[in-house]
């Protein structure tokens, strides 16, 4: 596993949201799968999306796997919500900060906006979607309950947040004037990319992995 | 590196249809390889191993799957497709690049999916390169970033609500900015419209 880390070190943020410790040593890929009670097919069609291949899907996933899908997408929420949002946040105050163009204002208040959506889009998940999917891959007994709500609604309502990441990219590398700088302006930039690349995967999972498999249990409990 | 050969695919459940579309390309001059497809996962399937440039769809297969359909767009962003019109389609899909009938002539299908293999190969320069806007566009945004409504800025400009969508849609594209308020950002710092208008 260390191997494939060195390879993409984008792995880590993969390894922290399974709530795995990076400390791999010398262990396999399997033998890490069996240490934290993950399927093989889990843990590759999600690092298979890290490494840029593979679409997630099709698979098909059991119950104990969804999940665990589900506790990953929520650690993935907690590094949105307190370290990466926070951490972009802190640069564009200190640019601002450093900066008198008024433009940098409104990208500030641009971007408490975005991160206010952001934090209900997450807010949404974590107490209306994911309770609904522990539930429907519970046991049965709560059957009568959870109709009103199901995986088609949470998909025609799961908006794209990384759109406003984009924009925010290319206001600053195309139309806002700013002069040197240039180490905070790197580490903003590097941090907005590491957030659109883990934000990209994670909206992939919730699509391609979560959402079809809720709609296959919810037709196979219908029939 | 010469011409390459063109990756197309076919996605249409009638053999009749897709022989007649196989036969006008093998008859033409263009260099390409064809696979047929019978369903949408069959094509998810294909691109994740082969590199597939045009795809000819009935679009029918895109029923009730669009998102799925604009996540591939997303992941292959130099996959063009064009959608074959069996007349049942009232308004232009949002899914496809281009649109052919069942009855226009091989030369004008040829010619559309020639076009479509361009604008792959110059996919990404077309995007820089095109950054001004054009007056309608600019005035378009000005309305935008003042809050007007569609409808508002067709009749301030005279124009219809459709050709509005179409200049919001080319403004976003031209830009790479899509919020209403980063576009206001953009419009200042283009001089499009002062900061002081603006409220802080
Ligand atoms: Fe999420
Ligand atoms: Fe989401």
């Amino acid at each position: 596993m260390a191997d494939l880390i060195d390879g993409n070190p984008y792995l880590l943020l993969m390894l922290q949201h399974f709530n795995i410790d990076f400390r791999v040593s010398d262990r396999t890929l399997l033998q890490l799968c069996h240490q934290y009670g993950i399927s093989e097919r889990l843990f590759l069609s999600i690092a298979n999306l890290y490494n840029g291949s593979g679409t997630g899907g099709e698979q098909p996933f059991t119950r104990k796997d969804l999940l665990q899908v589900i506790d990953f997408l929520k650690s993935s929420h907690n590094y949105y919500r307190f370290d990466k949002y926070p951490q972009i946040s802190a640069y564009i105050r200190q640019l601002q900060e450093n900066h008198p163009e008024k433009e940098l204002k409104l990208l500030e208040k641009f971007f408490n906006e975005y991160f206010t959506e952001v934090r209900e889009h997450l807010d949404y998940e974590d107490e209306v979607a994911f309770p609904y999917f522990i539930t429907l891959l519970g046991d049965d007994k709560y059957k009568n309950d959870r109709q009103v709500y199901s995986s088609r609604e949470y998909s025609d309502h799961h908006t794209d947040i990384e759109l406003k990441l984009k924009d925010l990219k290319n206001l600053l590398l195309k139309y806002i004037t700013i002069d040197n700088d240039l180490d905070l302006r790197r580490k903003l930039f590097m941090s907005l990319y590491e957030l659109e690349f883990d934000l990209y995967i994670h909206s992939l999972i919730e699509e391609t992995i979560l959402i079809p498999s809720g709609v296959d249990i919810e037709r196979e409990q219908n029939e | 590196m010469n011409k390459s050969t063109l990756h197309i695919a076919i996605l249409e459940s009638s053999k009749i249809i897709c022989e007649g579309i196989q036969a006008i390309l093998y008859q033409s001059d263009m260099d390409c390889r064809i696979r047929r497809l019978g369903t949408l996962d069959e094509l998810i399937e294909l691109l994740e191993s082969n590199p597939v440039d045009i795809l000819i769809a009935n679009p029918l297969q895109f029923v009730n799957r669009e998102k799925e359909i604009r996540k591939i767009r997303k992941s292959y962003p130099s996959l063009s497709i064009a959608g074959i019109d069996f007349g049942m389609m009232h308004k232009p899909s949002t899914l496809t690049d281009v649109t052919f009938t069942l009855y226009d002539s091989s030369e004008h299908i040829l010619h559309l999916l020639l076009k479509l293999d361009k604008k792959s190969q110059s996919h990404s320069n077309e995007k820089e390169g095109e950054e001004n806007l054009t007056r309608r566009e600019v005035e378009v945004l000005t309305g935008l970033v003042n809050g007007m409504l569609n409808k508002e800025i067709a009749d301030a400009l005279n124009i219809s609500i459709h050709t509005v969508v179409r200049h919001r849609k080319n403004i976003a594209m031209k830009t790479g900015i899509r919020s209403q308020s980063g576009l206001t950002i953009y419009a200042i710092s283009k001089k499009i419209i002062s900061i002081e208008d603006i409220d802080l």
